[in-house]
């Protein structure tokens, strides 16, 4: 098979995804702007079309990609028959005046435009991450390949550095879309990493246009578009980036249910939890640090923020546990000393912990003082926003790998060097949300606060 | 709200709006324009049709020959097989490359040779005979 035609197959195999995805989120976005809904279409196709995918192989042990497709067109035609949702409209005001729309259309070239230099970078060889061939690519090929998930890919001690205990949402993906495609493509299979950052940048657009301004929108998606520390050549193939879709949706549809309450909230926000938690370790962590943030601002009444959409935070990362402890029984991880809390080695703890605080400092802060005091500056000439509550949550997240790297059974600043900037950069996208609620400035949205969907209680 | 009041919400906002334009071209300052068109030129290729070589793709940086061995491997090897490995133990992609490439077949590194149906040797010169397959860059033993 020539690239053009896998290209075209895996093209074909993502929209077949984002079709699925929207036979279910149409009940859950009812109201959205297409951005939005496009971008729930997109996170929860890619939550459901490995399940679907697994349920298959299950059966039929073979990665043929018919039972997959009656699976998805009687799921779609399931759902066009079960209700038809009302008509949806455009939450945020359109902006008026005439500058204004011409600073948003630029602002949305400018996205489009790094989002193709991703696309190409992405798309050009073969993927080649190290992680890549070491875990993601090489768990969804061995599943493509043989037809089934392997006991091997979690407990054989020859794959010990392969992370059998990482979640698999990205390689059932991978297999997902070969097995669409007809075969395992590994530079045409790349595709799903651009088609996940333009449902990032749809994401951070659609929500803030209507919850803050459609200039918000579209400046923090260009914002987020620039971010080539996460949208690099070698982050293809990566689980970062569709991380940092799932932490963005989980964000934005926690903001809704902290304005609203409402059911389809707190239902997008399982969603998303579902993409973060089966994605990578770090959205479990993000989860619950938000169930955290909510219990506070619950006034420490476990109920209450249980019924509020806790649950929708916290059911993921046990089901993900529960699932691999039941069906996967990974070998133990080796990454970490968890001796490095006991009391005798406190002291080497601290000196790590210094080690790391300082190795981040050097290489991870100084070399970048020049936007970070850009940002500092940001937040002192700006009014709070609506999403300043992420703030702390993104603090912790990142002083959580600095406890990480402190615990690890390897050399901390070797740690430090090979992946602190990478999986800080998955944390941009959530953070450009923050930034772009604080520029609460030219047409501003009639639904401020709300959820426009008409089954918001 | 006064025109003083409007004049200085104007200036902050104008601030803000440069500060995050120095976000921006921070972050776009570290795309490599020359390596984006280095991979224009090799995405045009694929869609000409061209299949671009193991060897001459990122993946093979440390070591483009090898991307040969590990096609003959699997070429020459069932997909139900299980393979020690003997290559260099730096960098430790000899390793991740060669699991990647012959998925699904088992690769187990080299001391492990006893669970193997084969075992090969990437950089081997030894004599051939009948359980030694010579292939490009090293060999192949049948056990």
């Amino acid at each position: 098979m020539t690239f053009p035609t896998a290209l075209f197959r895996v093209l074909a195999g993502a929209l077949a995804t984002g079709v699925v995805g929207w036979a279910l989120a149409r009940f859950v976005t009812e109201g959205f702007s297409r951005q939005e809904k496009a971008a729930w279409s997109v996170a929860i196709g890619l939550l459901v079309q490995p399940v679907l995918f697994l349920a298959c192989i299950s059966v039929s042990r073979s990665s043929r990609p018919a039972p997959l497709l009656v699976l998805d067109i009687a799921l779609v035609a399931a759902s066009i028959a079960v209700r038809r949702p009302g008509r949806s409209f455009e939450a945020g005001a359109s902006p008026s005046s005439r500058k204004l729309r011409a600073g948003i259309a630029g602002l949305l070239v400018l996205a489009a435009a790094a989002w193709l230099v991703f696309f190409v970078s992405a798309i050009a060889e073969p993927m080649w991450a190290t992680d890549y061939l070491a875990m993601w690519g090489l768990k969804g090929k061995t599943i493509f390949e043989t037809g089934f998930v392997p006991r091997r890919l979690f407990q054989d001690p020859a794959l010990s550095w392969g992370r059998p205990d990482h979640p698999l949402l990205v390689p059932l993906s991978l297999a997902m879309l070969a097995s669409l495609s007809g075969g395992w493509n590994d530079q045409a299979l790349a595709l799903l990493f651009p088609v996940c950052e333009l449902a990032t940048l749809l994401a951070v657009w659609g929500f803030l246009a209507r919850r803050v301004s459609p200039l918000a929108g579209a400046a923090s998606a260009a914002l987020v578009s620039l971010c080539f520390p996460l949208y690099r050549a070698v982050d293809a193939g990566m689980a970062e980036i569709p991380l940092a879709l799932g932490l963005v949706l989980a964000s934005c549809a926690f903001l809704d249910v902290l304005g609203t309450g409402s059911r389809s909230a707190a239902t997008r926000l399982f969603a998303a939890s579902l993409l973060a938690a089966w994605t990578k370790p770090e959205g479990t962590l993000f989860l619950l640090l938000l169930a955290g943030v909510l219990f506070l601002e619950r006034r420490l009444r476990p109920v209450e923020t249980w019924k509020s959409g806790g649950w929708a935070l916290v059911v993921p990362p046990i089901l993900h546990a529960s699932l691999m402890l039941l069906f996967a029984r990974p070998i133990p991880p080796r990454d970490f000393d968890p001796t490095f809390l006991e009391p005798r080695r406190w002291s080497e703890l601290a000196s790590r912990v210094a080690t790391v605080l300082s190795r981040i400092f050097e290489t991870g802060v100084l070399p970048v003082w020049v936007p970070v005091l850009a940002i500092g500056l940001f937040f002192l000439f700006t009014r709070r926003g609506l999403a300043d509550l992420l703030l702390p949550i993104l603090v912790l997240q990142v002083l959580g790998y600095v406890a990480a790297f402190s615990i690890s059974s390897f050399d901390p600043v070797w740690k430090v060097d090979s992946c602190f900037q990478r999986i800080t950069a998955t944390l941009f996208p959530a953070f450009a949300l923050v930034l772009g609620a604080r520029m609460a400035m030219g047409g501003t949205s009639s639904s401020r606060g709300k959820d426009p969907s008409p089954a918001a209680t | 709200m006064t025109s003083e009041g409007r004049a200085l919400s104007v200036v902050r906002r104008g601030v803000a709006a440069v500060l995050l334009l120095v976000v921006a071209g921070s972050m776009a300052k570290t795309v490599a324009l020359d390596e984006v068109a280095r991979r224009w030129r090799l995405l045009r290729r694929a869609f000409a049709g061209e299949k671009v070589p193991g060897g001459e793709t990122t993946g093979f940086w440390f070591d483009p020959s090898y991307a040969r061995f590990l096609d003959e491997v699997r070429r020459r090897t069932p997909k139900d097989a299980t393979i020690a490995l003997v290559v260099p133990s730096w960098p430790d992609v000899y390793v991740y490359q060669a699991a990647y490439q012959l998925a699904p077949r088992r690769v187990v590194q080299a001391g492990r040779e006893n669970e193997a149906g084969f075992v090969a040797a990437y950089g081997y010169q030894g004599t051939p005979n009948a359980s030694v397959m010579p292939i490009p860059g090293g060999a192949l033993f049948r056990r």
